[in-house]
């Protein structure tokens, strides 16, 4: 049988931002783009349980995250392997971003627990609803909302101090900023 | 004197969700305008870079071989079912 044109037409559609998000779960982009490939072939063999009408990239999204956990978290400790490993693995960057800046955000961002770090994709970059993500997930949505929490609570923090220029603060706050806990 | 590399930054969603703090004597305590200021402004920031990174990859597009893999599996007659 055919796939009926509306659905794979969904399917593309959805393939950008499900590389995108397979790139922050790997963390290289070639295993990216085999997980995105797995993903596809077992979507597109499996399309029956697709119900029409539901949501395909939520659909997607969380037999590439499946497939993810399953099979390449067996080597986990170059996905874990916080040292900015992660952030070497995107080299080109939007232009209108500082590049040091940038940089160390995607640093920090690679220094997060990778559920809190895939939860806060979800929610606030992917654009998916607390409850999508928590199905993606297979989760309580309480539990991927306090991740997306812990996400943000630790990148402030990571990005506090050497973000402070870009917020053009005067001395006293970067007093309060550097003996905040003493 | 920088002794540490945090800074105590509550998140600006958090901020309006929680009670008042209090210390150990019952006094409310009233955040730093400026912590909070900083907090905001740090959170907006991460929604941008986050964006900004995923959407470096969304704008990408589809690769070709990936397109070739989804027009080649819709296509042919699998008996998926």
């Amino acid at each position: 049988m055919k796939l009926d044109p509306t659905i794979r037409d969904q399917v593309l559609a959805t393939v950008p931002s499900l590389r995108a998000f397979a790139i922050s779960l790997c963390g290289n982009i070639d295993r990216a783009d085999d997980l995105v490939q797995e993903t596809l072939l077992r979507a597109l063999a499996h399309i029956d349980s697709f119900q029409p009408g539901t949501n395909m990239p939520a659909w997607l999204f969380t037999i590439l995250r499946n497939l993810f956990r399953s099979e390449y978290r067996k080597r986990r400790r170059e996905v874990e392997d916080a040292d900015g490993r992660y952030a070497d693995t995107l080299k080109s960057h939007p232009e209108q971003t500082g590049r040091v800046e940038f940089e160390e955000f995607r640093a920090a961002l690679a220094r997060l627990p990778s559920d809190q770090r895939e939860a806060l994709i979800l929610v606030g970059a992917s654009g998916f609803s607390y409850e999508d993500a928590a199905n993606i997930c297979g989760c309580a949505v309480g539990t991927i909302k306090s991740r997306v929490n812990r996400a943000r609570t630790r990148l402030a923090d990571l990005l506090a101090i050497d973000s402070v220029d870009d917020f053009g603060p005067d001395r006293a706050t970067r007093a309060v900023l550097a003996g905040g806990r003493n | 004197m920088k002794s540490r590399k945090t800074a105590n930054i509550e998140p600006a969603a958090a901020e309006a969700d929680k009670p008042e703090a209090q210390d150990g004597m019952g006094r409310t305590l009233t955040p730093r305008k400026t912590e909070v200021r900083l907090g905001r402004e740090i959170q907006v920031r991460i929604g941008q870079q986050l964006r900004a990174m995923y959407d470096d990859v969304v704008n990408q597009g589809v690769p070709d071989h990936i397109a070739d893999l989804v027009r080649r599996l819709s296509e042919q007659d699998d008996g998926a079912a």
